[in-house]
């Protein structure tokens, strides 16, 4: 119901925006080029556990991620810098078996969660100017990660929660809606990582993930 | 505007945060009991022939205990002497001398290593209580669970004074206080213990 809300009002956004768009007079440069700009963008995404996270602890892939960032995109540049706060969520559920530990022997339902909230900063390379409708772009992002592991034995808990440094490397590309306007579509595909090791993730996690996100720039 | 839009960003991210679920909700009760039983590495089962269990259950809430013998209670004593019976072992009564005595007790927010020895086990020696060996564990948490123990009656510890108790098993998860699942518990903590077997 959220999801369906927030779809609505970006549509309704999109119309206001255009609808107060007046015809152009002059032929000066977009200002999106004249001047360093704001740029927020809601994502989406698909992630796909690799490595030995997805060997030891969890290899389901997951839907239930998202994000959101916010950047400015830098004048006679092609790079912006930014801030990405993301939230994503993996579980795998394993049938009724024995665990052994020492001489104790124990027989559960396992339930593995890793949930984890990164807060990076990022730098963009854009590989097209600002005014192009397409613009692809490479990524790099680095920064921490709020890790809750949470394994569960039936309804037993064996939980850690800790900050890892978290970093990423991701290539994706802005869609302009319209030429100069200030909605369009993101897609990105981005390997992340944290340095998060505890119980069965013994090397850390890793995923790929694929996004779809929609932003909104303005200066 | 850059604070306007701060604030919607925000709201936004904390609206999409709240969809979160628990990750346990859709297990069926038979899938949230948890079985753990831990063995004496020493103890040799084989020389075990007679065993006895206790009349009732043991009941330890925050450090006081009683005893009580409720419908469940029977069944789960009951399903414990059979499960005795099938893997070979004799059942006597306590002026027989048995081998081993089987204490059962319904615990809630409370550590095992403050468990006294029933009464019951009274004519085997006033005041000796349960010698874990010091690798068993236990998950500290507050809930209730039932807790079965297997006490060494033929080498008791005259030093210290304790029974050294060879098995024990705890049960835990929804569920464990309905007779429904009472067959399942009993039946599986014995299954995992294959050394028990004569």
């Amino acid at each position: 119901m959220k999801k369906i809300i927030f779809a609505a009002l970006l549509v309704i956004l999109a119309y206001t925006a255009q609808a107060q768009d007046a015809p152009r007079l002059y032929t000066l440069p977009s200002p999106f080029e004249r001047y360093t700009h704001y740029l927020a963008t809601v994502r989406m995404s698909g992630a796909a556990p690799v490595g030995s996270f997805s060997n030891t602890y969890i290899d389901k892939s997951s839907v239930r991620n998202f994000s959101i960032s916010l950047e400015w995109v830098l004048r006679n540049s092609p790079i912006s810098i930014g801030g990405e706060l993301g939230s994503s969520y993996f579980q795998k559920r394993l049938p009724r078996a024995l665990y052994q530990s020492g001489e104790e022997t124990l027989s559960a339902v396992q339930t593995r969660t890793f949930t984890q909230n990164p807060l990076q900063v990022f730098v963009n390379y854009h590989f097209l100017n600002k005014s192009s409708v397409v613009q692809p772009y490479a990524q790099l992002s680095g920064g921490i990660s709020i890790a809750d592991y949470s394994l569960y034995y039936g309804s037993l808990v064996e939980q850690k929660q800790k900050v890892a440094p978290a970093y990423g490397i991701g290539l994706g590309s802005k869609f302009l809606f319209r030429k100069d306007g200030s909605f369009g579509a993101d897609v990105r595909v981005k390997y992340e990582g944290t340095s998060f090791k505890y119980g069965y993730i013994e090397k850390g996690t890793s995923s790929v993930n694929g996004s779809v996100g929609l932003f909104y720039r303005w200066w | 505007m850059f604070k306007i839009t701060s604030l919607i960003i925000l709201a936004t991210f904390l609206g999409l945060s709240s969809c979160s679920k628990d990750p346990i909700n859709d297990l069926s009760t038979e899938e949230s009991l948890v079985y753990i039983t831990n063995r004496d590495t020493q103890a040799d089962y084989k020389k075990y022939k007679t065993f006895s269990v206790v009349d009732s259950v043991t009941i330890i809430e925050n450090n006081r205990s009683g005893s009580a013998l409720t419908e469940l209670d029977k069944d789960v004593l009951t399903r414990i002497i059979s499960n005795m019976k099938d893997l070979g072992y004799v059942q006597v009564t306590p002026s027989q001398k048995p081998d081993i005595g089987i204490n059962v007790a319904w615990i809630t927010n409370s550590q095992v290593n403050v468990t006294t020895m029933p009464s019951y086990w009274g004519g085997f020696g006033y005041g000796y209580g349960f010698g874990y060996p010091s690798y068993y564990q236990y998950y500290e948490t507050s809930e209730s669970y039932w807790h079965v123990s297997m006490v060494d009656f033929l080498a008791p510890n005259t030093v210290d004074k304790t029974y050294k108790v060879v098995w024990d098993a705890q049960i835990r998860g929804s569920g464990i206080g309905s007779r429904d699942f009472v067959s399942t518990m009993i039946d599986s903590i014995y299954a995992q213990s294959g050394y028990l077997k004569k």
